[in-house]
């Protein structure tokens, strides 16, 4: 793409209420537009698509972010960015010459006449009103008006055109005629265009890229789909071209997702009252209420929220927090599922995988309001293999290729981001991880022993065992996640939707936290503290000092965690519920044959990832609640994923099964409410 | 029997024709109404012991000269009710033209300016509601001449609603025009000539045709208490003169006001149309 004439960069826009308060009507919206493209903005009513195009054209002003375009920003209207306007706004007191003549008068006046003239003519010729030049709007029919609106924006030649809904009052019969003059028009003219549409054959038809919108308040880009059809475009070779069904069907399928979505959930911020009508819990009940049983495996992940617990960061905000230790991943699981737990820091591909029932388990509705940790992952070997001059991931390739035995690998979690990582780094070698490798499921705090035992060759896990297993000469380290994908999530908070929706703010308040906690962690001033707080026999034990001392490089050149990723807790969107990462995860499952890609995916991940929460939390705390870009993720092994091409990424992947699309049922009680327990016998 | 249907159909034609025609259609009803108001009037008349005159007294008092020669004129106040009027029409055509003139300028400005518009609004609101006569004092206060002091009322009692109608016309002007004219950067005085005009046009034709009514009633109310000629004079003259025939010329005077009045309102709404056409 061009270098972007117009950029849209992260633009909100919100609306006092009458009655006080906000309307979010555009939230974080990033776009790049390039010079000659044709793009359109699709959605649903009232989700912003109007919004956006007067911001554009300056008639309307952002609250935060700003419109560049050429990189100047847009702060008032002018010609340059000519608008035609939804009921076509034509002056009905004077002709069609008229109207066209007073934009072009207004434009161009450092031109003769006659030259001005000429521009008037050569617009009315181009629309072909030739014979009703002479006539009042009123005498017009819709199609003509809309036509005299296109003229009088294009013969002005302005660099953007914005089309709002532009045929949406015309038949079927001229409405199909006047998408193809526009076309046309546009193409020749070269003059870049949005348009706001409802229509999906319209957008298909006409653009370069569709913009989908998800649904307001606060409404974002949920999907941009791009139409790679020929040009020139004509109606009837565009519905033959193979690929017209499936784009087709790609937007009807995000439209559907978004109106259930629209159904099945309450919009986080209308629901919440205001931080200062809330009362604080004083009575027992209340508190009884704000008591929560969180899950956790021991493991430098927790940190943050040991500090959240350690500085009284949860009793501040009325949360008796009561953290429950498990030593195997799926013991932890079962709890959460049986309600037992009502939250746990869980691997960051589990709330998917919970709600989809991976691994012939029943589906469980799970959310992930945010993220808690980033990276800090190994790959680790045992000794032998450093003997045997295996140093890098095509050596441990060459060393498979020569012998037969399989490589047994030790993961926590089958399907869990350590487990999806380390195949995704073995297969971007060339190893197909299901014929070369042995994976085990063991705890981590079995693998230790494993390895010394020779049980294992080698394991995945968090810096702190890798570290461990080095400081012991029992392994050393082949890879970190900035071989495979730096940043990626790798802890997330999950509970069930259920829970969320009737504990809206008590989760907001965890968040919360969980953030205070997350940010002390990062601040490298703060690691003495840690360390001390770490050792403490609830957390990682007393043997644990030394090692983290070590690894917080306090001032020891020699050792080995220089060469290990260190935990991101806070920094750069770090507690962003991303669904693009979702989107990876969701790739991953079905690369492995463990679930069918689902074509609903949007819906899915749009109900799994509640950034809304994060992002609340993020606003309470007074911080700048960021939402993930929609640059495609670089991942440091592998082509960089796109969000919105999963499937091509799919099968571009090495030893992916079988990529069945199919429709993934949700689980329906999700959004099951506190008012609305009573069984129905019927259903 | 389609014969002789055919027949009696062509019988009743020439009758039922022209009492069908569009104009009778119209005249029909205000015709057989007012005649029967006449007729009510009359014959109360005759009841009436202090010699108040019905229709046919009022016509055959008030002939001559009154009526068969308007424009008599025997020097001083003793002139016909032509000149009357002229009089009268004189007034109100300064005054209104003057209220015309300045109310839609005060218009414009406190429609344009946000400030003015706030800051104003009471006073107009206020003032509008005042009557024509409580305005008489201090005009004749001001203005020590009968003359002056009359055309001040007409204009202070027409200003408002033309003043107000045009502010509200600036208000109303759709987003669409405004946004066109912000897209295209359209300079003031295209601004001005060719969307703020026409758009506030209706309104303004509005105000002018509330204010000319308004005015009529004022200059009649003025030139009663005082003035040396005019209809509103007329009225009072006879009133005072006291003769036999003084309620016919009353009376008469009442029809002929009623009827200048109609006919201003017309007039104004047939110029607003006139001018809405050129632009709509």
């Amino acid at each position: 793409m061009d270098r972007a004439m117009v950029t849209v960069d992260n633009v909100t826009r919100s609306f006092n209420l009458p009655k006080g308060g906000t309307y979010v009507a555009l939230k974080d919206i990033n776009l790049n537009i390039a010079e000659g493209e044709f793009i359109s903005l699709i959605g649903h009513s009232g989700c912003g698509k109007s919004t956006l195009l007067n911001l554009m054209a300056g008639l309307d002003q952002a609250n935060t972010g700003g419109i560049l375009m050429d990189s100047r920003q847009v702060t008032d209207p002018g010609p340059d960015r000519m608008v035609v306007f939804q009921n076509y706004s034509l002056l009905p007191w004077q002709s069609v010459r008229q109207n066209i003549a007073l934009a072009v008068n207004n434009v161009m006046r450092e031109s003769s006449q006659a030259e001005r003239h000429e521009r008037v003519e050569q617009s009315i010729a181009l629309v072909g009103l030739g014979h009703a030049a002479d006539k009042l709007p009123a005498e017009l029919s819709g199609g003509m008006k809309q036509r005299v609106a296109i003229a009088r924006a294009l013969a002005i030649r302005p660099r953007l055109l914005l089309l709002d809904e532009p045929f949406g009052a015309l038949d079927a019969l001229t409405r199909g005629n006047l998408q193809q003059q526009l076309m046309q028009i546009c193409q020749q003219a070269g003059v870049t265009t949005v348009m706001v549409t409802h229509s999906v054959d319209e957008a298909l038809l006409l653009s370069d890229r569709v913009v989908c919108l998800t649904n307001g308040p606060a409404a974002g880009i949920g999907q941009i789909l791009k139409v790679s059809l020929p040009r020139p475009r004509e109606r009837l070779e565009v519905m033959e071209h193979p690929d017209y069904y499936r784009l087709r069907g790609e937007l009807i399928n995000f439209l559907q997702q978004q109106r259930r979505l629209k159904q099945n959930r309450q919009p986080l911020s209308t629901s919440l009252p205001s931080p200062s009508v809330r009362q604080p819990a004083s009575d027992a009940v209340a508190m009884a209420q704000r008591t929560v049983r969180i899950g956790y495996l021991p493991g430098l992940d927790i940190a943050p929220m040991a500090v959240a617990l350690d500085r009284g960061f949860f009793s501040d905000r009325n949360i008796q927090l009561i953290p429950v230790v498990f030593h195997r991943w799926q013991q932890m699981e079962e709890q959460l599922r049986a309600g037992d737990l009502q939250l746990a820091i869980t691997s960051a591909s589990t709330p998917l995988a919970l709600t989809l029932g991976l691994h012939s388990q029943p589906s469980w509705p799970a959310i992930t309001p945010m993220t808690v940790t980033r990276s800090g992952n190994a790959i680790c070997l045992a000794q032998r293999f450093r003997d045997l001059h295996v140093h890098t991931l095509p050596d441990l390739a060459a060393l498979l290729n020569a012998r037969d035995e399989r490589l047994r690998l030790a993961v926590g979690q089958k399907g869990s981001m350590q487990d999806l990582l380390l195949r995704h780094w073995l297969a971007s070698g060339g190893i197909n991880p299901d014929q070369a490798v042995d994976f085990q499921v063991l705890s981590p705090l079995a693998i230790q022993s494993a390895l010394r035992n020779g049980e294992i060759d080698g394991f995945i896990a968090g810096r702190y065992r890798v570290a461990k297993a080095m400081e012991t000469g029992l392994g050393y380290v082949l890879a970190t996640d900035l071989d495979i994908w730096s940043g990626h999530p790798e802890k997330v908070l999950t509970c069930h939707q259920g829970w969320a929706a009737n504990n809206e703010l008590l989760l907001l308040d965890v968040c919360s936290a969980l953030i205070r906690g997350g940010q002390f962690c990062e601040n490298g001033g703060n690691h003495d503290n840690l360390v001390g707080l770490l050792s403490r026999p609830q957390w990682l034990g007393i043997d644990a000092a030394l090692a983290l001392q070590r690894q917080f490089n306090l001032g020891n050149a020699q050792n080995t965690s220089n060469l290990l990723p260190l935990n991101r807790y806070h920094s750069d969107r770090a507690h962003v519920a991303n669904s693009a990462e979702g989107a990876w995860i969701l790739t991953q499952f079905s690369r492995w044959g463990w679930n069918p890609f689902p074509r609903n995916r949007l819906e899915l991940l749009g109900q799994v990832y509640r950034n809304d929460f994060c992002s609340a939390a993020l606003e309470q705390e007074g911080l700048a609640a960021l939402s993930p870009d929609r640059y495609p993720i670089e991942l440091a092994c592998g082509g960089p994923f796109d969000q919105d091409e999963p499937l091509s990424y799919l099968e571009a992947l090495p030893f992916n099964h079988n990529t069945a699309i199919a429709v993934t049922p949700l689980p329906s009680g999700a959004v099951r409410r506190a008012t609305t327990t009573t069984e129905t016998p019927a259903s | 029997m389609t014969s002789l249907s055919a027949t009696s159909r062509s019988k009743r034609r020439p009758a039922a024709s022209w009492l069908r025609s569009p104009l009778a259609n119209q005249i029909k009803a205000p015709v057989v109404c007012i005649g029967l108001t006449l007729v009510l009037w009359q014959f109360l008349a005759q009841f009436n012991s202090e010699g108040f005159p019905g229709p046919i007294q009022v016509i055959s008092q008030t002939w001559d000269p009154y009526i068969i020669n308007p424009f008599f004129d025997d020097g001083g106040t003793s002139k016909g009710l032509g000149l009357q009027l002229l009089i009268s029409l004189q007034r109100v055509a300064v005054g209104y033209s003057l209220a015309a003139v300045i109310g839609i300028a005060a218009g414009l400005a406190i429609g344009l300016n946000r400030f003015l518009r706030r800051g104003f609004d009471p006073l107009i609101q206020v003032l509008r509601t005042v009557p024509p006569l409580a305005w008489l004092p201090i005009s004749l206060l001001l203005f020590q001449q009968a003359d002056s002091a009359a055309i001040f009322v007409i204009f202070i009692t027409a200003v408002w609603p033309i003043v107000i109608n045009t502010a509200v016309g600036i208000n109303e002007i759709p987003q669409d025009y405004t946004n066109v004219a912000r897209v295209l950067r359209l300079r003031k005085r295209s601004y001005l000539g060719d969307i703020l005009m026409p758009a506030t046009a209706p309104y303004v034709f509005t105000g002018l045709r509330i204010a000319i009514g308004l005015a009529w009633l004022a200059i009649v109310a003025a030139e009663m208490l005082k003035a040396d000629g005019g209809i509103g004079f007329f009225i009072w003259d006879a009133y005072n003169a006291g003769g036999d025939t003084s309620t016919s010329q009353i009376i008469l005077a009442i029809v002929v006001i009623g009827l200048v009045g109609l006919a201003l309102d017309r007039l104004v709404g047939a110029v607003g149309t006139l001018v809405a056409k050129g632009g709509k």
